[in-house]
């Protein structure tokens, strides 16, 4: 997807790269547990082939780079602020280690993980 | 009937002593932890050395602590946890950013611990930092270590292990605070980013001030004081400041002014915020001295302002990010390691004039440096220095200059040590005095081996002119490169290489076996490395060695022996 040329030839990178960057970087961020994967199909995709990017779908359409990403958030965090600051370590994550300025970081909250009810 | 506010303070605090702390207790707790927080805002946002996701941390924990606050202000309760219940509330509602988020955790933690509890005693407390904890571990898939949670960790490990010896609530914070300082100190160690970075984790400074307010406020100590302090004007330490450059903050500006009526100080501290960071004010003798680090832009901003106050008698203006280079290139500089001295062993002084030589001298055994050389002679202070604490009382010095000769002898009249002076006068005839150094022998007999090595070795120095002149009946241009054997000259070229080759020449270096070529500080390894590989080319039975010197203005400085 995304093109650079250098005197000595060109560099790609695929947008699997970007989302193994976003997968890390969401895994960091405080508050998620987990990501989930958007659907059954690409649940099943993914445990077949155990590619570290489920949960997490790029889109580069030549100009604009979009990422979205499907968290499980812990219940009793403040929902809206973990998911801003993923948002937020995605972006920068990705925009360090690419390069690559990123349009969108859409952050879908697919579930809560209650792990001690009170 | 008069109400006294310090009385009443007074009085409040007395419960701390009781060893129950209630609901409002609790609360005056909470509120101290945000103030003092509030105060160290800008230090803990000044660890954000670089452009993290998060934003600024000390203003993320900050508006969460404040909302925590809000929540729990105007409860009357006693139960310390229906209020601490509505702290954590508070808290989830305003987390902000990564670390205002585990803050809250934080806070819910404690509060689930303390749900049923009218009072906090010791063992309660203890508790409720280890829920605190636990809380806060899961929120997150993968920990990271050298964060705030790593910090919390050691503050619930802290308080279990004091519930042992106290069951003072008060005790049992006092040492948390301290496990607290401790641990936010390693975070560098556990977290490499930081250390790179050369700061502390900033969530964990931030969870620190928290519970250092809780402590300075049971201890009737200022919650407000760093941001509003004068200082004596002797005690600036500005210096210090330097340490904690931002990023963007280039400019440090100090300002000495006399101002026309009274200082309001909060004024000026908020408009000085607008200004820059680093803000720090002094007084003395009705003077006042003001320190800011501000952006490029702003630089003149202070100053004008400062202006409608009164009189500025002074301003000083650096330039932080040169500043900061010279500090970097004086650790660097210093790290060389000299050898310890054992009680009673020879200590042998040097005075070098580059840091690749230093490092040289270093390895040879030399317990003590004095920067300098031909264009700056050290002091006999500067020598006496070098060797004066050193635990033996037999010291050998090499001035390797002849112009430092004469300090080195009146550093030997002022000092009541044994002092031997090797008139070395050149960087060569001190290393090969060097080699005879046995620091355990007599220093009599080792100042005689060293006389003698000093006489078998020959020095050439490669320099450029910086006149025109004849001497020795060489004629020199200025500018040209010149040749000095054994300290006179005997050499004029317009080359570097040639110099240097007819320099052997002179020396009649055939003779002897070995060639060590320091290169200087305006040359490169490569460039010397090429001359040396000339210098092989024409004397091919002889030993060539290069080496960084890294002395000033003397592009080369050989040594034939």
């Amino acid at each position: 997807m995304s093109e650079e040329s250098t005197t000595l030839g060109s560099i790609h990178i695929s947008p699997n790269a970007v989302a193994s960057i976003a997968y890390h970087a969401t895994l960091q961020s405080y508050g998620v547990v987990g990501l989930a994967a958007r659907n059954l199909a690409e649940g099943l995709a993914h445990s077949i082939t155990r590619e570290p990017t489920r949960g997490v779908s790029v889109r580069f359409d030549g100009e604009k780079l979009d990422i979205d990403v499907y968290v499980i958030v812990e219940f009793g965090t403040r929902v809206a602020s973990v998911a801003s600051s993923v948002a937020n370590a995605v972006r920068y994550q990705v925009e360090k280690t690419v390069g690559l300025k990123v349009h969108e970081v859409n952050v879908h909250v697919q579930g809560l993980r209650v792990s001690n009810p009170d | 009937m008069s109400i006294d506010p310090k009385k009443i303070e007074e009085r409040q605090r007395q419960h701390f002593k009781s060893g129950k702390i209630d609901g409002q207790d609790l609360k005056r707790l909470v509120e101290a932890g945000m103030t003092w927080l509030k105060t160290n805002q800008q230090t803990v946002n000044a660890l954000n050395v670089f452009p993290v996701p998060d934003g600024d941390t000390g203003t993320n924990m900050m508006l969460t602590m404040t909302s925590a606050w809000n929540e729990a202000a105007n409860l009357g309760t006693t139960h310390a946890g229906e209020l601490i219940g509505a702290v954590a509330q508070g808290a989830l509602m305003g987390a902000r950013g990564n670390s205002g988020v585990i803050l809250s955790q934080l806070w819910r933690g404690f509060a689930r611990a303390l749900h049923a509890r009218e009072f906090v005693d010791g063992a309660a407390l203890a508790a409720a930092f280890t829920e605190a904890k636990i809380t806060a571990y899961k929120g997150v898939v993968r920990p990271v270590e050298g964060t705030i949670l790593t910090v919390s960790k050691d503050i619930a490990t802290e308080a279990e292990v004091a519930l042992a010896d106290t069951q003072d609530p008060v005790e049992i914070l006092r040492r948390c605070v301290a496990a607290a300082d401790a641990s936010v100190q390693r975070t560098p160690d556990l977290l490499p980013v930081l250390k790179q970075a050369g700061v502390v984790d900033s969530g964990g400074k931030g969870l620190y001030f928290i519970i250092e307010g809780m402590l300075r406020y049971i201890d009737g100590l200022p919650l407000d004081a760093p941001v509003m302090s004068v200082q004596p004007l002797s005690a600036m330490n500005l210096e210090n400041a330097m340490e904690e450059v931002e990023e963007g903050q280039d400019w440090e500006v100090v300002v000495d002014f006399i101002p026309q009526s009274m200082l309001d100080l909060p004024a000026f501290y908020t408009r000085l915020e607008d200004m820059g960071t680093s803000i720090q004010v002094g007084e003395g003798d009705g003077m006042y001295r003001m320190h800011i680090h501000t952006p490029l832009e702003k630089r003149y901003e202070p100053i004008d302002y400062i202006m409608e106050l009164g009189t500025i008698t002074k301003v000083a203006m650096e330039n932080l990010l040169a500043q900061m280079d010279e500090i970097d290139r004086k650790a660097r500089s210093a790290k060389i390691e000299l050898t310890a001295i054992e009680p009673g062993q020879i200590a042998v002084v040097v005075v070098s004039p580059g840091r690749g030589l230093s490092r040289i001298f270093a390895s040879l055994g030399v317990a003590g440096i004095v920067e300098g050389g031909q264009t700056m002679n050290p002091s006999t202070r500067d020598i006496l220095d070098a060797f004066e604490n050193l635990p033996t009382d037999r010291v050998i010095i090499l001035p390797n200059n002849k112009n430092i000769i004469f300090s080195a002898e009146q550093a030997k009249e002022v000092t009541v040590k044994q002092v031997e002076i090797i008139p070395t006068r050149t960087i060569p005839q001190g290393l090969a005095a060097m080699l005879h150094l046995d620091p355990n022998g007599e220093v009599s007999a080792i100042a005689e081996k060293m006389r003698k090595a000093v006489a078998q070795v020959k020095t050439g120095e490669i320099t450029i002119a910086t006149r025109t002149v004849e001497i020795d009946g060489v004629g020199v241009r200025e500018g040209q490169v010149i040749g000095l054997l054994d300290g006179k000259l005997v050499i004029a070229s317009d080359s570097l290489e040639a110099a240097c080759l007819s320099l052997l020449n002179k020396t009649e270096a055939e003779n002897f076996e070995l060639i060590t070529l320091y290169y200087g500080e305006d040359l490169s390894h490569a460039e010397a490395n090429r001359i040396a590989d000339l210098v092989r080319k024409n004397y091919p039975a002889l030993e060539v060695e290069v080496q960084d010197g890294g002395q000033p203005h003397y592009q080369f400085i050989l040594s034939i022996e």
